[in-house]
């Protein structure tokens, strides 16, 4: 593997591709007792459109996410949990929109944990009876996001928001949707998206390299095979056509969603400058050391659960923000004059030095995160970027892209809420 | 590992020196006896305190100083740890070696937290009544969304009805009610009262040496005029008579929840062999809960079990469908009587001690694992380091299990279920 030394960090990481097509790393961490590795496919509930051994497809609404959980089935009635306790380790997995995520964590016994890791996802043991039974337990997680108002708020945003992208469907699909999934079509999309190709494996720890590679190339063989070609961007107006959206929930307080939508970002240096611009453009319009902030938080239209920042999503964008208010609208409108305030005055040079310190010294403290550390290696890395780069990146941002971006993006016909107000709010008042 | 400095009287400062990380903390806690009327109190008073200084009068002021110190943190800290409730403030921060040329972030968040604890601007012998009341809303708007999350709502009322004749039950920021009456001058008053008065841990994580950090802190609280007190010892669970309680709203899943007691504490030596019994019964994807309510009944999304072991109460909580509550509840009985019969395999048991040990061997790598593991276990009364007590775990035996597995007896059921 290929060692990379990143002195402002102070972190080494060792980087391959191997013949298969997988992309392994690893940011070695002399001295500690965790080791973590992060199995990821390149593969989320939003890629349900693929063209796969010289066919068009079309996958149900939330396979990937079905798929996650039936990955822990294995043959012979072997259970994958139970391996890996007796490790001594934890695995989990998640789904998100743009990729699905295998991990687990151990102090000792790491070679045989990473070799459970490896086999168990790229071994496919759909049966007809355990992907039946597998809908009561998804329709339970439905129900249980159903009645959480996080989740709630955010998904009635985004399907008004979005009029072709997929992320206007939940990651777990619907109740509908997934009594549509069969062993067969979990069988093709694994096919077609665990194969080395669309994935990465990423390690971080006490741990030497070679051990790294070797393993997955026992595991996984040398031969590279075909990877699904996926679908990942949907025509999309940035105007918003349903600009507001409301419910009612069992809820304290009035809480709310809102976006701002922007342009897709590209892969590499450009987009991450662009996110870290993006974030930055956040901070200066709403964030704590904003102007804006300070003035809502006094007059009680915000309290500390607000916050916002820069979303970026395989083929979508958005900047956003969400919080409790009483007022949810008059935020809105805050936020939009606000953006003119700044954007005609510039923001001072000083502000903006002020800012990137905060950032960049954020930024480096994350890295005692293990989780945090191996997420970002492989998210970036599928977005065609070295992570550790950001240092660099942040020291060649200008004060004038953040006015730009603001002027680009805060516009009312770009944005989008959505509210949920407390269930008895009209009986008692 | 951990140096401890009696700093002044009544004042301790641990401190744990680490050069591996990026980020050091540091951690004050004023520690009380939790009472239902002061927990309030104590929950809206570092949201006050950082609120803004005499130099810093305003969060914008606050959050410009803390993005000059490379992005630091502040936060409030308000803990229930047994019977204490404990008040305070957390700072995170990156390591001085990242630091431009001739930056000291140490030192200036210690100068920043002086200013923190001790300069806040007054108004007629209070603290300014405009910081008091939006943190008042604030106070109460975190405690009513408390009923957002209907798994952290149902747990509530489980320990509620449990401990109706102990401070366990009381929520740990307090009721809104309380919160809402008040004033700022009774605030100041007292915070003048506890920091006279209670036991101070201070807890510090980073490069440094513990030296260099006592005498940075020492000559903030020497400028304190004080009398210190000592707490009463933790307690274990106080009985009442126990409940079958059934609450409506209009929610789709139901949450299930049973309260055990148990004789055994983290005071006790019988406490490894506790705590891998509940890691047997309820925690994580092997567990009896998991692979047999969920995995082989298909009877909720979520289960699992938690062990209080400051006050020794074993809780159970399921997401289910409402008509599955009668079959939920006899079949985590029976997952406990299995235990309490011994039918633990060797697997399960070795599983367990994995789980656990792995988390104490993972203790030491992150800042605020140390923070959290040390300043509980100090208040708690679990006086083991994170090596004392893996080997106690190691020599728990399956019969240390099912002794523990039989202490435990079940007292009182909650159920959240859906209007009709």
């Amino acid at each position: 593997m290929e060692l990379t030394h990143y002195p402002m960090l102070d972190e080494d990481v060792f980087r391959t591709r191997l013949s298969n097509g997988l992309t392994v790393a690893l940011v070695r961490r002399q001295g500690f007792s965790k080791r973590l590795a992060y199995f990821v496919t390149d593969y989320g509930s939003i890629h349900t459109d693929f063209e796969f051994e010289g066919k068009q497809w079309s996958a149900p609404a939330g396979v990937a996410h079905y798929l996650e959980h039936k990955m822990f089935d294995m043959p012979g009635g072997r259970d994958v949990s139970a391996e890996f306790a007796a490790l001594g380790a934890m695995t989990n997995a998640f789904t998100s929109y743009d990729i699905t995520a295998y991990y687990f964590s151990c102090t000792e016994n790491f070679e045989d944990c990473l070799r459970l890791l490896l086999e168990f996802v790229s071994t496919p043991y759909f049966t007809k009876e355990s992907v039946e039974k597998e809908q009561g337990i998804i329709d339970q997680e439905i129900g249980m996001n159903a009645d959480a108002p996080d989740s709630r708020v955010f998904e009635d945003l985004m399907e008004n928001l979005y009029e072709n992208h997929p992320i206007r469907v939940p990651i777990l699909g619907t109740s509908e949707t997934i009594r549509e999934i069969t062993p067969e079509i979990l069988e093709r999309c694994h096919r077609a998206f665990y194969t080395p190709g669309n994935m990465m494996l990423c390690v971080v720890g006490d741990v030497e390299p070679d051990t790294v590679t070797a393993i997955a190339e026992e595991v996984l063989g040398t031969e590279p095979r075909e990877v699904g070609k996926k679908q990942n961007t949907w025509a999309e107006s940035l105007e918003v056509s349903v600009p507001n959206v409301e419910r009612k929930m069992e809820v304290a307080m009035p809480m709310f969603n809102m976006a701002f939508k922007c342009t897709p970002t590209e892969n590499g240096e450009a987009g991450i400058r662009r996110e870290m611009v993006a974030d930055l453009a956040a901070e200066a319009l709403f964030g704590e050391s904003s102007e804006l902030y300070l003035h809502l938080y006094e007059e009680g239209l915000i309290d500390s659960s607000f916050g916002g920042g820069f979303e970026t999503i395989d083929g979508c964008a958005m900047l956003m923000c969400s919080g409790d208010s009483d007022e949810p609208y008059a935020v809105r409108d805050a936020i939009l004059a606000h953006a003119k305030k700044l954007v005609a005055d510039g923001i001072p040079e000083e502000d903006f030095m002020r800012m990137k310190r905060s950032a960049l010294g954020r930024r480096i403290r994350e890295l005692d995160s293990f989780d945090s550390t191996c997420f970002r290696t492989c998210a970036y890395h599928l977005s065609d970027f070295d992570y550790f780069r950001f240092p660099g990146v942040y020291s060649q941002i200008q004060v004038s892209e953040i006015g730009d971006f603001l002027a680009e993006t805060v516009k009312e016909a770009h944005c989008g809420i959505s509210v949920i107000y407390p269930l008895n709010q009209e009986e008692t008042v | 590992m951990i140096e401890t400095i009696q700093l002044l009287p009544g004042i301790t400062l641990r401190c744990v020196r680490d050069t591996r990380f990026k980020q050091g903390c540091l951690s004050v806690q004023l520690v009380r006896q939790m009472t239902a009327e002061e927990a309030a109190f104590n929950a809206l008073l570092p949201a006050v305190l950082l609120r803004g200084t005499n130099r810093h009068p305003n969060l914008r002021a606050i959050t410009h100083r803390l993005d000059e110190l490379y992005g630091a943190t502040v936060g409030t800290l308000v803990r229930r740890v047994g019977d204490y409730q404990t008040t305070g403030v957390y700072c995170g921060f990156m390591d001085d070696r990242f630091a431009l040329e001739g930056d000291h972030v140490l030192s200036s968040m210690i100068g920043f937290l002086e200013e923190i604890l001790m300069d806040s601007p007054l108004e007629d012998g209070g603290f300014l009544p405009s910081f008091v009341e939006s943190e008042k809303k604030n106070l109460i708007a975190t405690i009513e969304s408390q009923l957002n999350d209907k798994r952290v709502y149902a747990s509530g009322q489980l320990l509620k009805l449990m401990c109706a004749n102990d401070t366990f039950g009381l929520p740990r920021l307090g009721e809104a009610e309380q919160v809402a009456v008040i004033d700022a001058k009774a605030l100041h008053l007292h915070y003048e009262k506890i920091l006279r008065e209670s036991p101070v841990h201070i807890f510090y994580v980073g490069s440094a040496d513990s030296s260099y950090v006592a005498q940075l802190l020492k000559p903030i609280f020497a400028k304190l005029d004080r009398s210190p007190i000592s707490l009463p010892a933790q307690t274990g669970f106080h009985p009442c008579d126990g409940r079958d309680e059934v609450e409506t709203m209009a929610v789709s899943q139901g949450k299930l929840c049973m309260g055990f007691t148990t004789s055994i504490t983290n005071r006790d030596k019988e406490f490894p062999a506790m705590q891998l019994m509940n890691t047997i019964l309820g925690a994580g994807m092997t567990s009896k809960l998991f692979m047999n309510v969920r995995e082989k009944l298909s009877l909720c999304y979520s289960v699992g079990s938690g062990y209080y072991g400051t006050k020794g109460i074993v809780t159970v909580s399921a997401g289910i469908d409402f008509d599955k509550e009668l079959k939920t509840r006899e079949e985590i009985l029976r997952q406990v009587a299995a235990c309490k019969a011994g039918d633990i395999s060797e697997m399960e048991l070795n599983a367990a001690k994995e789980a656990v040990l792995s988390s104490l061997r993972a203790t030491h790598d992150a800042p605020g694992s140390i923070e959290g593991y040390y300043a509980t276990a100090a208040l708690s009364g679990l006086g083991l380091s994170p090596e004392e007590y893996m080997a106690a775990v190691r020599a728990v035996t399956l019969e240390d299990v099912v002794a523990a597995a039989n202490t435990l007896k079940l007292h009182t059921t909650y159920f959240l279920k859906g209007a009709a």
